[in-house]
């Protein structure tokens, strides 16, 4: 009896392409942790972790994982991550970075997936576009809790599927200047805004369940890009308007073209010599500097 | 180091229909895909981002081949890669399903032209990519005084992701 025996309808190869897979999760929050536990189960047998923060007592509202114990201690977001995968996931190929994304980029890079559990747009919209950059599937998934006045709160929040090429953040109207601007300001809700576990679980179920379609397709109508929206206070989600409406699209904020390392891209060519032969100057790549550029990289 | 090869399907949907053309005398259509670059754990990242055919009348009639480029197609090639300093690869397709192989005439060809695109774009990765309908294989020159080396894997970007092992 094989454990993911019950998910055999993701195909005959699913076991092996999900082990095969490596998803990157920047953010192990309240949103995170419930898509790294999820991914476990599933079967996913890469995983690049991402988040610099250690768990403190606030969290342990919604970091799925996360004990009090960890509050005490302070262990690491990812640590804690790390230990869920291997409680179903024991062989798991785990890269914790208990840093900004910044400092994992270079294993961000050989993801096959991205998700985004982060809190800033900016973040966010840096992240896209690093995944953009590397034709990675980008999921992000994000939540909030809004003052209606007399009338209450209302919990609001987001899964968008952002493809490279397709329409992204910004197409979605979701990362805009206002807001990029506005958060600069700091005149956003930062800090401790309100955050509560169950909201947190549907977005991540709905974000593993469009990440399990791109990786294991079990039905023919397959989304390039996906927007779906959620309102915790009539417990729905749904397609936002511009799904419909961008699908289809390209995006005119991430020209197909921005793609690698710029700075490779426009080092300086070699220059060719009297004789007429070429000689290697700087800018020129040789099979040796392309070793360094690679270990530089993995450092 | 491994040499991975990454598109988006929409990317490689668009050349299998544009090399799927037929042509005035040519058996088939070749084309070339800029690329740019990135180290990335231990591997070089071959990133695809666009296509562009070989113009119909830069074939030279040669039944020997299946196409024969003529110098306007190279020409023109050099100077893509010479001004936007991308990594060209050279491209065709076999047809077929499956994981492909370069024919010995290709293999020939490659070693022959490719090269030179270092003249022009130094700092960059050069080869060439075979297609089917589901798979592709490559060669790629990091220098232009070493021998080449197959890409050793291919991931294609879309719904659903695609990627494979070729050596």
């Amino acid at each position: 009896m094989n454990r993911l025996d019950r998910q055999s309808f993701l195909g005959p190869e699913s076991e092996h392409v999900l082990r095969q897979c490596t998803v990157g999760l920047v953010g192990l929050g309240g949103g995170g942790s419930h898509v790294v536990q999820q991914l476990a189960h599933l079967g996913v047998g890469g995983y690049v972790l991402v988040d610099p923060d250690k768990i403190d007592m606030t969290n342990t509202n919604r970091l799925v994982g996360g004990t009090l114990a960890d509050a005490e201690a302070e262990t690491l977001k990812v640590a804690i991550a790390e230990r869920v995968i291997r409680g179903v996931q024991p062989d798991a190929k785990v890269v914790s970075v208990p840093d900004t994304w910044l400092a994992a980029m270079g294993d961000l890079k050989v993801c096959d997936v991205i998700v985004g559990a982060v809190d800033s747009y900016k973040e966010r919209d840096q992240l896209e576009r690093f995944a953009r950059r590397h034709l990675i599937p980008y999921l992000d998934i994000g939540m909030d809790v809004h003052k209606l006045g007399k009338n209450g709160f209302l919990i609001s929040g987001q899964v968008i599927m952002s493809m490279p090429g397709g329409p992204c953040l910004r197409c979605c109207g979701l990362v805009t200047e206002e807001r990029l601007t506005l958060e600069a300001q700091a005149y956003g809700a930062a800090g401790g805004r309100p955050q509560v576990v169950w909201p947190n679980g549907v977005l991540a179920s709905t974000a593993v369940g469009l990440l399990a379609q791109i990786v294991t397709p079990w039905h023919p109508k397959l989304l390039e890009f996906v927007y779906l929206e959620y309102d915790g206070n009539k417990g729905t989600i749904k397609p936002n308007a511009r799904m419909e409406l961008l699908q289809g699209k390209s995006c005119p904020h991430h020209p197909t073209e921005e793609v690698g390392d710029p700075l490779v891209r426009h080092s300086r060519p070699s220059c060719q010599t009297a004789d007429g032969s070429h000689q290697q100057k700087h800018g020129e790549f040789s099979a040796d500097k392309w070793q360094l550029f690679v270990e530089k990289d993995k450092k | 180091m491994r040499i991975i090869f990454k598109a988006t399907a929409a990317l490689l949907n668009r050349i299998r229909a544009d090399l799927g053309r037929p042509h005035a005398f040519a058996h088939e259509r070749v084309g070339f895909i800029a690329a740019g670059l990135t180290a990335a754990a231990g591997n070089v990242l071959v990133l695809a981002h666009e296509y562009r055919p070989v113009e119909d009348r830069d074939y030279l009639p040669d039944r020997s081949v299946g196409a024969m480029m003529g110098p306007e197609a190279i020409r023109k090639a050099l100077q893509w890669a010479m001004r936007s300093r991308v990594a060209l690869f050279h491209v065709h397709s076999h047809g077929g399903y499956g994981i492909p192989w370069f024919s010995g005439v290709d293999l020939r060809e490659n070693a022959k032209f490719v090269p030179d695109f270092f003249k022009v774009a130094p700092q960059c990765a050069h080869g060439a990519i075979v297609l089917t309908e589901d798979a592709a294989n490559g060669q790629v020159w990091l220098d232009r005084r070493q021998p080449c080396r197959s890409i050793d894997a291919f991931s294609v970007t879309g719904v659903p992701l695609k990627k494979w092992r070729t050596t």
